[in-house]
């Protein structure tokens, strides 16, 4: 008998060694459930008959810093996410494998263009983009009809959404209309709906009328009674507020949905998209996206390029999208029944889709060449001056742009 | 062969050291020579460094950011050592007496330094905010002013009633005698609830609303959410302090108290003839531990400056400003700029304490 256990052990042993492993990570909480029941039931099974083993090697803490520093080491794994935030800087160091060897034009032409083009650096792509959000603006329906006031709608500019939320807080008194956040991640899209550009041609930023038209607009939200100040509430971004039916509205993504799930079950509320520009009836809007990656270091390419397409296989982003836990990045996907559901969550993760379209109107990704949180910094510093009261607007912009000129060298 | 007692002594000294000399051979020795090297270097964590000579340094002295760092660095660890010596000091003392209960005294006021910095992070952006305990407190203490002075006002007109009558027959009394003290008090707050139930005086309508944290504003040449890190920090770090004195106290002959009774020395002369003197080696090593901790001041700046919202333009310190260098977000990391910056802070704390020995206080006497 024990002969036998013996040999049992042998073989399994043997089989082990047939296999090749492929090493997988990404950050930890809510996303460990979502790729191990992703690996468990359409991954794995379609790659055992390639005799292709996943490792999937969550990490919890600061995320960036252990990438960056297991790349650094060449301890990275095969596979990874990556960012669109601190994409750049990344690829630009040469650590990240080019994945045009792998995918065929066609292939790549099955994901969202806007995303596609976001994980493009130097005319090579480094990354597959596995889901993606954008903003939306959601309601409480409940705050609204309290209030007999109409509902926000696609058709919305600034000033009408404006006079709406001005109407719900004088009518609501301890309710605000949206509670704002000096944040460029909220910021942005309306300054994008005026035309402005991050960049210009020679990579510089200029903080012009059309940004400065959405900076006055934004920032007056409060003095106007149809903001307040996220944290003078109390709250550090929109959501929060609007979970505790603080505020009538909220600027976010479907991340929302799970955190409303958790802190506000009841809460009934509806999606729409960003209100348009009065001056050039666009609107504008960011696209937060994550990618899988290859380490450019790995010893195991074609089969971490066989994991990298199983992850991002449209049974795989059906799978993830069924289940409502994020936005899956395929083109195709847009005809999904799923977004045609009944209920707040389909309606919120199809706005968010639809947000990166055309419909979406001037859209970039959530990303500042190189510079990451050192180019926002001079924006959210003049937003939160200019908001609680600190500066004028004049002042502030001023300021912002002689910071933003000694980042980028401008004279 | 038979070793020596003395060599082997040594030898059982050396394997016993083994495991510190070790960890700090690797975690402090290696460690610090490759960030020197590092500091010369333009090294960005991937590609090979590359020699730049002392350009990092040169560096940091053009960038404002840095500036603003040191600058903010310095005044907290001035500041904040200079508070927390003063009341650990005091408090110890008060908590020395031979009272019925000290015990629980003693924990109750040593609890603050048990909140972990995340936590007291925590409570210090929930008091600090717009619509904050702190602002509410103020906001009713003005408001409330007329009551407030109308009652110092009573309170004195009643003892200084009842002072003079005592003295007219003869007891001589202080004026803030306690017993007196007891009963006009309660007079006083009577006769403040009256004139404001006949609305001789009202409540204002007051509101303050500083925001302490979201902004770039100075008192005395500091930002204010640091000023609100100021207070927690000394809040927090009071009690640990306090434990050393108190152990220190302990150390005090009691016969040099009871001498000084007898010679009639008032409590000051106990206090900066006796008490502080033979404190001194704690007093050496509280300054500087309290220097070398607050020139490191970090965790608190990421918790305030970063989720809190607080501007990084007025809360940044060296400990921050070398971590968001390593590790800038969205951007590559600047590990040869950081290692400089390390070093600075090293050499800065070195300085810092060795002018403290020099003309602080030291362990033998107060020196210069």
């Amino acid at each position: 008998m024990r002969k036998v256990v013996w040999i049992l052990l042998a073989l399994s042993g043997l089989g082990a060694l047939a296999q090749t492993q492929v090493r997988i990570s990404g950050w930890g909480g809510t996303d460990i459930a979502i790729v191990n029941g992703l690996l468990k039931e359409v991954v794995q099974p379609k790659l055992d008959k390639e005799g292709i083993r996943v490792v999937y090697e969550p990490i919890e803490g600061d995320y960036t810093q252990w990438l960056f520093n297991a790349l650094s080491a060449g301890t990275a794994p095969d596979l990874f996410y990556v960012d669109i935030f601190w994409s750049e800087s990344l690829f630009a160091t040469g650590k990240v494998e080019p994945l045009d060897r792998y995918f065929s034009k066609q292939e790549v032409a099955a994901f969202l263009p806007n995303l596609v083009q976001g994980f493009t650096y130097g005319g090579k792509l480094y990354g597959i983009p596995k889901d993606f959000n954008t903003l939306a603006l959601e309601y409480n329906k409940d705050l609204f009809d309290e209030a007999g006031v109409k509902y926000p709608n696609q058709q919305d500019t600034w000033e009408t959404l404006e006079a709406k939320l001005r109407q719900v807080q004088s009518k609501l008194k301890d309710v605000a209309g949206l509670c704002v956040v000096a944040d460029f991640a909220r910021f942005g899209p309306f300054a994008f709906a005026t035309g402005w550009k991050p960049f210009d041609e020679k990579g510089q930023t200029v903080l012009d009328q059309n940004f400065r038209r959405a900076f006055e607009w934004y920032t007056g939200l409060v003095k106007r009674g149809a903001a307040r100040f996220a944290q003078d509430l109390g709250e550090g971004w929109t959501g929060g507020c609007f979970g505790g039916e603080k505020a009538a509205v909220a600027l976010e993504g479907a991340w929302i949905a799970g955190f409303l799930r958790d802190k506000a079950p009841n809460l009934k509320y509806g999606t729409t998209f960003l209100p348009l520009d009065p001056v050039t009836r666009k609107r504008g809007n960011f696209v937060f996206t994550v990618s899988w990656s290859m380490n450019a270091a790995s010893k195991n390419k074609e089969a971490a390029a066989k994991v990298l397409k199983a992850l991002t296989s449209p049974e795989a982003q059906q799978w993830v999208l069924e289940r409502g836990l994020a936005i899956p990045s395929r083109k195709a996907l847009a005809n999904n029944p799923y977004f045609q559901r009944p209920g707040k969550e389909p309606e919120l993760n199809r706005i968010v889709f639809q947000g990166s379209s055309a419909q979406g109107g001037v859209v970039y990704p959530f990303k500042f060449r190189g510079y990451g949180g050192d180019w926002m910094r001079p924006i959210n510093d003049a937003l939160l001056a200019v908001i609680t009261g600190q500066k004028g607007v004049d002042q502030a912009l001023k300021d912002a742009q002689a910071a933003l000129d000694r980042l980028t060298g401008r004279k | 062969m038979r070793l020596k007692a003395r060599t082997l002594e040594a030898l059982y000294a050396l394997f016993l050291l083994l495991p510190f000399l070790f960890t700090l051979l690797v975690f402090f020795l290696y460690a610090f020579l490759r960030a020197a090297y590092f500091s010369f270097t333009d090294y960005d964590l991937f590609s090979p460094p590359r020699f730049v000579g002392v350009e990092n340094y040169l560096r940091l002295f053009r960038e404002p950011l840095f500036l603003t760092a040191l600058k903010h660095t310095l005044a907290y660890s001035l500041v904040v050592t200079a508070l927390q010596t003063l009341f650990a000091l005091l408090l110890a003392i008060a908590l020395n007496r031979p009272l019925k209960g000290i015990t629980a005294f003693r924990t109750v006021y040593y609890l603050p330094s048990v909140i972990s910095t995340a936590a007291a992070s925590l409570l210090l952006l929930w008091l600090f905010q717009r619509t904050g305990l702190v602002n509410q407190g103020l906001s009713f203490l003005l408001a409330h002013l007329p009551h407030l002075l109308s009652l110092g006002l009573l309170f004195l007109a009643f003892q200084g009633a009842q002072v003079a009558w005592a003295r007219r027959r003869g007891e001589g009394v202080a004026f803030f005698d306690p017993a007196l003290a007891l009963l006009s008090l309660p007079l006083a707050l009577l006769a403040t609830y009256a004139l404001g139930l006949f609305g001789v005086i009202g409540a204002q309508e007051v509101r303050v609303e500083i925001p302490w944290l979201p902004t770039t504003a100075t008192f005395l040449g500091i930002p204010y959410p640091l000023w609100a890190i100021i207070l927690m920090n000394t809040y927090t770090t009071i009690p640990t302090f306090m434990v050393l004195f108190l152990a220190g106290l302990k150390g005090i002959p009691q016969s040099l108290y009871e001498a000084a009774a007898l010679d009639g020395a008032s409590p000051w002369v106990i206090f900066s003839r006796i008490t502080v003197p033979l404190l001194r080696p704690v007093l050496f090593l509280v300054v500087t531990m309290g220097l070398i901790g607050t020139l490191q001041l970090f965790d608190q700046v990421l918790f305030v400056g970063g989720s809190g919202g607080a501007p990084l333009e007025a809360t940044i310190t060296l400990a921050y400003y070398v971590y968001g260098n390593v590790f800038p977000s969205g951007a590559a990391p600047r590990v040869g700029l950081a290692s400089a910056a390390a070093l600075f802070l090293a050499g800065l704390t070195l300085l810092v304490v060795l002018l403290q020995r020099r003309f602080g206080v030291s362990e033998r006497g107060w020196a210069g």
